[in-house]
């Protein structure tokens, strides 16, 4: 089977996976105990049976089920998501995501990364230097930096951040790019808009607003850090050990080679699910981080929307949740077919 | 220049454990002629695979080459010289699962070791491990050194890794249980194909088994492993004609097949034990039928028995002019082959 026939094979059975997603959700809000008609009036207009019709008839509650269940999908399908009744009253629901998604993509994005960039590689190095002094460093390094849990160290960060002039004789403000607007807080994404390529052309903007989020990134990634750090060194050393990477070492193959065409990316392999399960796990829980760093993230909206009772928009995030994590599912499959060719071609 | 490519001399490879220093190679010494096919047969534990281990270089922690020499070519090996002969050692694997890197082509393997020993790359490259692959009887070689170890069959991947072997251009090739884990047609197969190859190259061959019946057929030289020391040594024919060491005999009477008229096929009882300290008696005594009350106090030193044309030693005190026991007659307990 190519990759692009495994590609399409696994798109066709993500639909059913979002629609069941989607099914369930739907149950849950609208024929769950909770009245979303009543959760969106105060208490006042709850006790006037005409207040009560109007908000039953614009939530298409009158319809039945089965009706308002196929109005409710379809317009969600072509991305038709409507406006909000509590939460930023009455502004488009796709105006809304645009606005907070990117930010918190945008953390999400460099929390990955660090956890990527800082963990992988020192679990490889534990592995490769497995039972020494520089193992035990990095692999106890791991697990403290695992145990720590985020909304504390969230705090922490800031604090000391915020007095970095009275501690280190640096302000954190100060140093490299200038943040006017306080430590914390949204970073300003509004130059990408339209034009992805300002990331890389408007550098002083990019490197600002990565400045902004990056101690939250830091945060947020940190556990998932400590767990790739865990995988990272148990793959390498179960790799290393195999006849193959002693063959290759048999054939004269240099000990760089060794480690980086025949140990690394046979390592990778189990990595790769524990990466992409983390992916989730930033967007899920990133509503702590977000709260204590000030950032409006989707999180925050979803956390605010379930919180108020808007329950339609808690409906509409958690149908954009479902194809992130559909999505990002895809990006593993593809993953896997790049780095393990024993993937995707079986059942030819 | 002497035909000798292997001279391993008293070596002795242990492993540091938290508890105690396991001897897993105890004081072996053995060479390996160009052309000539040396076996080391034993039980498992018995330290088959650490010696080819310690030949190549593959020695890790906790385990060290505490003593001894390993000269190849008359270059000494032990003390990391090992980078300046890589390629000249090939070795296969016991399990050919397990002996390709899954995530690469089987031809981009073969490859590597052609750019590294004989400098071939591009087309170049591919042809000759086309070519090697057919060498190695592989049908459909050039549609199938792109395909990946795991569309190959075990007996096919073996043959991959033979084929990589080769593309080193080795002197001397080690093959630790090179056909355990195929079934009995591939692994004549592969017997068959060894031998063919190391008459071609004139390679030198260190070939490790349990099977007695594969060192009959490939073997010209047996050394008996057990517990970590050669028991006996003797050229192929010479051992099993005449076999002396009781765990040779032991060896030997279970075979199935070779002993007639018994209903049951004779066992040696108990297994190997962890060799942990200087040896001050015969570590086979616990399991041997002959043992005598100085096999507990007196380590065996080597001697040689039987034809003294043939090279023949072993390690065994019934043999020793120095104590009154004397060794069995043959047929007593372990029969030595003569009946069958």
């Amino acid at each position: 089977m190519s990759r692009a026939r495994y590609l399409a094979k696994r798109l066709l059975m993500a639909i059913p996976v979002v629609w069941l997603g989607t099914s369930m959700t739907w149950y849950i809000i609208f024929m769950g105990p909770i009245d979303p008609a009543t959760r969106l009036l105060s208490e006042g207009q709850v006790r006037n049976p005409a207040a009560y019709e109007a908000a039953q008839t614009q939530l298409g509650l009158n319809q039945p089920p089965l009706q308002h269940y196929v109005d409710w999908l379809s317009s969600l399908i072509v991305f038709d998501l409507g406006r909000t009744w509590l939460l930023y009253q009455g502004s488009s629901v796709n105006a809304l995501i645009m606005d907070f998604l990117p930010r918190t993509l945008w953390l999400g994005f460099w929390s990955v990364l660090i956890a990527i960039f800082v963990g992988v590689p020192l679990g490889f190095y534990a592995g490769m230097r497995s039972n020494t002094v520089s193992d035990y460093v990095a692999s106890m390094g791991g697990i403290v930096w695992r145990a720590m849990p985020n909304f504390w160290l969230g705090i922490m960060l800031l604090a000391v951040l915020g007095s970095s002039q009275a501690i280190f004789g640096v302000s954190w403000e100060t140093l490299g790019p200038n943040l006017t607007s306080g430590i914390s807080g949204n970073p300003d994404l509004s130059y990408l808009a339209g034009n992805p390529l300002a990331f890389f052309t408007n550098i002083d903007a990019t490197l600002e607003a990565i400045k902004k989020v990056a101690p939250a990134a830091i945060v947020l990634g940190s556990a998932s850090m400590g767990n790739e750090m865990r995988i990272g060194r148990t793959a390498v050393l179960e790799v290393k050990n195999q006849d193959y990477v002693e063959l290759a070492k048999v054939k004269g193959v240099s000990d760089r080679a060794l480690v980086y065409k025949h140990i690394l990316r046979n390592a990778l392999v189990p990595l790769v699910p524990i990466i992409t399960s983390e992916a989730f796990l930033l967007i899920g829980g990133s509503v702590l981080v977000e709260s204590v760093f000030g950032i409006n993230g989707i999180g925050y909206l979803f956390f605010q929307a379930a919180i108020q009772g808007d329950l339609p928009l808690v409906g509409t995030l958690m149908y954009v949740f479902i194809l992130m994590i559909v999505g990002i599912n895809l990006i593993q499959d593809v993953l896997y077919t790049l780095i393990d060719p024993r993937v995707g071609l079986e059942g030819e | 220049m002497s035909d000798t490519l292997l001279e391993v001399e008293n070596l002795r490879t242990v492993f540091h454990t938290e508890k105690e220093t396991i001897r897993a190679v105890d004081g072996v010494s053995f060479d390996v002629e160009r052309g000539e096919t040396v076996g080391l047969v034993g039980e498992s534990g018995s330290g088959k695979s650490v010696t080819a281990r310690s030949v190549l270089g593959l020695v890790d922690e906790p385990g060290v080459i505490e003593e001894g020499s390993i000269e190849f070519c008359g270059d000494e090996l032990v003390g990391g010289n090992w980078d300046e002969h890589r390629g000249d050692i090939a070795i296969v694997f016991q399990d050919p699962m397990n002996s390709l890197n899954p995530v690469y082509t089987v031809g981009n393997q073969i490859k590597e070791a052609l750019r590294i020993h004989q400098g071939l790359r591009g087309q170049a490259a591919t042809d000759a491990a086309i070519e090697l692959l057919e060498d190695v009887g592989i049908p459909d070689a050039a549609r199938r050194v792109t395909e990946y170890p795991h569309q190959f069959s075990g007996g096919m991947r073996q043959r991959a890794v033979i084929a990589i072997a080769l593309a080193c251009d080795p002197d001397l090739l080690v093959c630790d249980e090179p056909t355990t884990a195929l079934d009995v047609t591939i692994q004549a197969q592969i017997l068959e194909l060894l031998d063919e190859l190391q008459r071609e190259e004139d390679l030198g061959v260190l070939f490790i088994t349990h099977d007695m019946g594969v060192i009959e057929e490939t073997t010209d030289r047996v050394n008996v492993m057990y517990a970590g020391e050669f028991v006996e040594s003797a050229p192929v024919d010479e051992l099993f004609d005449d076999p002396k060491h009781p765990y040779t005999k032991g060896l030997l009477a279970s075979i199935p097949g070779r002993t007639a008229g018994d209903e049951r096929l004779p066992t040696i009882e108990g297994e190997v034990p962890t060799s942990t300290s200087e040896p001050s008696e015969c570590r086979f005594a616990p399991r041997c039928p002959h043992a005598f009350d100085a096999c507990e106090s007196v380590h065996p030193e080597r001697i040689a028995v039987g034809d003294p044309d043939a090279d023949h030693e072993t390690a065994c005190l019934l043999y020793d002019d120095e104590f009154e026991e004397s060794p069995p007659e043959d047929g007593v307990v372990a029969d030595g082959g003569e009946t069958a």
